[in-house]
């Protein structure tokens, strides 16, 4: 495990009888857009619980920078240099833009002034430089997404998890969101996201891993990927025949 | 900054009052009981309005440093202001333990625990003969540094002091990166936890601030007084009326609880000396012995807990963010 920045090992979680990921494992190396992808239940949420501390996995073990990681707290994850991202949105409503992205920032940062510069530099990177002093929960749904990637920038991570970042994006919004997270990498930190666009994914991802009911279906380029009859099945049905 | 210089004026005006009134001691008790309403609501709005963590228990702090003062003053005769810094220390313990099992528990969770931590301090200090139990704890004679401890004026400037002092702190905290954590795990627990914000510990920083500052109103409450028992200063009831001053105020904003307090306790003290009946009958609009005006005697004075309970009601209904919430600029 040299250079994997994290290792994901034989990783299960159950709740009661239910098991929601079984057995996962997989790499993502540094500076690497990694997807995780499949169809809705696949398990990929809980997988991402799972690694940020939401969850402890039931089995297996989530190693970070050669550090391993299962049993720590959410906030801890973060100050390790991990953050993620919500599928359904979560602004801190009554605070402004600016207020929400400075909360990021003071994970790096105990002085208001700096706060306040880190923050303002992340909304300049988003785009959301004119909504500043707007409260968080007034911004459509496209701008809340924008706001909560600027969030977890400001907190300055090696990793970002994504969990469907262009969920509910029209096509420009999903092109800049995309735009972001290309230069995110440029500047040196590594993505996973989760995502339902297949040509999001596939356009962005440097390798990508397919789960299925919990299972790891398929891992490869995203050549490899789209043309895997697996793949294909799981997400057009039909295929498996017992 | 501005708010800091808000407070000293307020507060040099404030101070200023007794010099006026100084020969009225019943509209000092209520300008006491005032000031004492509006630094406990301020109390709780730190951990209820910032980090949004609604404890039904705080008499128990407030009983906390209440009774360890008078314990203490009434066994061994010790300087008051030693009193008041061991009501601190055991106030920080129970709001030390209460923090560590409570706040496992998230939302309406939280709210019922605090009343659980507070019942099992009011039934054990009911139940130990130390602490009184029923009887309570009279205080025949205490003495301070040559004060005139039968005057009520110590007792303004005493709480007018803690109020300030809590005031200073949450303008302080909006400003600081606690203030910033609080509110976040305000507005979402998750979120916040993602960004790298301990949980539990800012939570039971916020709870600790608080109950310090409540046990020290508690204590000058029982010196005041110089009686206490568990209805006065460890009810349920007292929990309900802070929260419900800073709700009314206006949760979560630094002035909410003052503007509470000063509408709430004076009206309330209104109804229950039947003010509103003996305007009406003076005035001649209502004869005493008309039907109306027997029931204004009779039976308003005895209702003014259910006046609060209808303003509380129309307050939620029409102004769900409190009165200052009327004036908060609208993004």
């Amino acid at each position: 495990m040299i250079q994997h920045l994290l290792h994901i090992s034989h990783v299960s979680k159950h709740f009661g009888g239910n098991v929601a990921v079984s057995d996962v494992s997989f790499s993502v190396d540094e500076k690497q857009i990694f997807g995780l992808i499949g169809p809705n239940g696949a398990g990929k949420t809980t997988l991402f619980n799972c690694i940020t501390g939401f969850f402890p996995a039931t089995y297996g073990d989530v190693i970070f920078d050669n550090k391993k990681i299962n049993s720590l707290r959410p906030d801890e994850v973060c100050h390790l240099g991990m953050v993620r991202t919500w599928q359904r949105v979560k602004p801190l409503g009554n605070l402004t833009v600016l207020e929400n992205v400075m909360v990021g920032a003071f994970c790096i940062t105990n002085s208001i002034r700096e706060a306040e510069a880190i923050a303002q530099e992340n909304l300049q990177s988003v785009g959301l430089t004119e909504y500043v002093g707007k409260s968080a929960g007034s911004l459509p749904i496209g701008l809340k997404k924008k706001l909560e990637l600027a969030r977890v920038l400001a907190t300055h991570p090696k990793m970002l998890l994504l969990d469907e970042i262009c969920g509910g994006l029209n096509y420009t919004e999903t092109g800049s969101i995309l735009d972001i997270i290309r230069s995110v990498r440029e500047k040196g930190a590594t993505i996973v996201f989760i995502e339902h666009d297949m040509k999001a994914v596939t356009s962005i991802c440097d390798r990508i891993v397919v789960l299925n009911s919990g299972v790891k279906l398929a891992e490869g380029t995203p050549e490899e990927i789209t043309n895997n009859p697996d793949v294909i099945a799981a997400y057009l049905g039909g295929g498996h025949h017992a | 900054m501005k708010q800091i210089v808000l407070i000293v004026i307020l507060a040099a005006v404030a101070a200023a009052v007794p010099l006026f009134v100084g020969e009225s001691p019943y509209f000092m008790g209520i300008m006491i009981s005032v000031l004492m309403m509006a630094a406990l609501s301020s109390a709780w709005n730190l951990l209820g309005g910032y980090a949004g963590q609604y404890s039904f228990g705080h008499a128990a702090y407030f009983g906390a440093g209440a009774y360890t003062t008078m314990i203490l003053i009434s066994l061994f005769n010790l300087n008051p202001i030693l009193c008041i810094v061991a009501g601190m220390v055991v106030a920080c313990i129970i709001a030390l333990i209460t923090g560590s099992i409570v706040f496992r528990l998230r939302g309406h969770y939280f709210a019922l625990a605090s009343i659980a931590v507070a019942e099992i301090v009011r039934l054990s200090v009911l139940n130990f003969e130390f602490t009184g139990g029923a009887q309570g704890i009279l205080l025949s004679d205490v003495s301070l540094w040559g004060l005139d401890l039968n005057s009520k004026n110590p007792f303004y400037y005493g709480m007018l002091l803690v109020l300030v002092i809590t005031l200073a702190i949450t303008a302080q905290l909006r400003k600081s990166k606690t203030g910033f954590y609080l509110q976040a795990i305000r507005e979402d627990q998750d979120a916040a936890a993602s960004l790298g914000i301990n949980l539990a510990f800012y939570k039971n920083k916020a709870l600790l601030i608080s109950a310090v500052l409540t046990s020290v109103l508690g204590s000058l409450y029982g010196v005041y007084i110089r009686f206490i028992d568990t209805s006065a200063v460890l009810d349920l009831k007292l929990s309900i009326e802070i929260i419900l001053t800073a709700i009314i105020g206006g949760v979560g904003t630094l002035w909410g609880p003052v503007v509470g307090a000063l509408l709430l306790v004076p009206l309330a003290e209104m109804l229950r000396s039947n003010y509103l009946g003996d305007v009406l009958v003076n005035a001649g609009l209502v004869s005493e012995t008309s039907a109306f005006g027997l029931f204004l005697k009779e039976n308003l004075a005895h209702a003014h807990v259910l006046v609060y309970g209808i303003i509380t009601v129309l307050c939620i209904l029409y102004l769900p963010k409190g009165i200052l919430g009327l004036f908060r600029r609208v993004k």
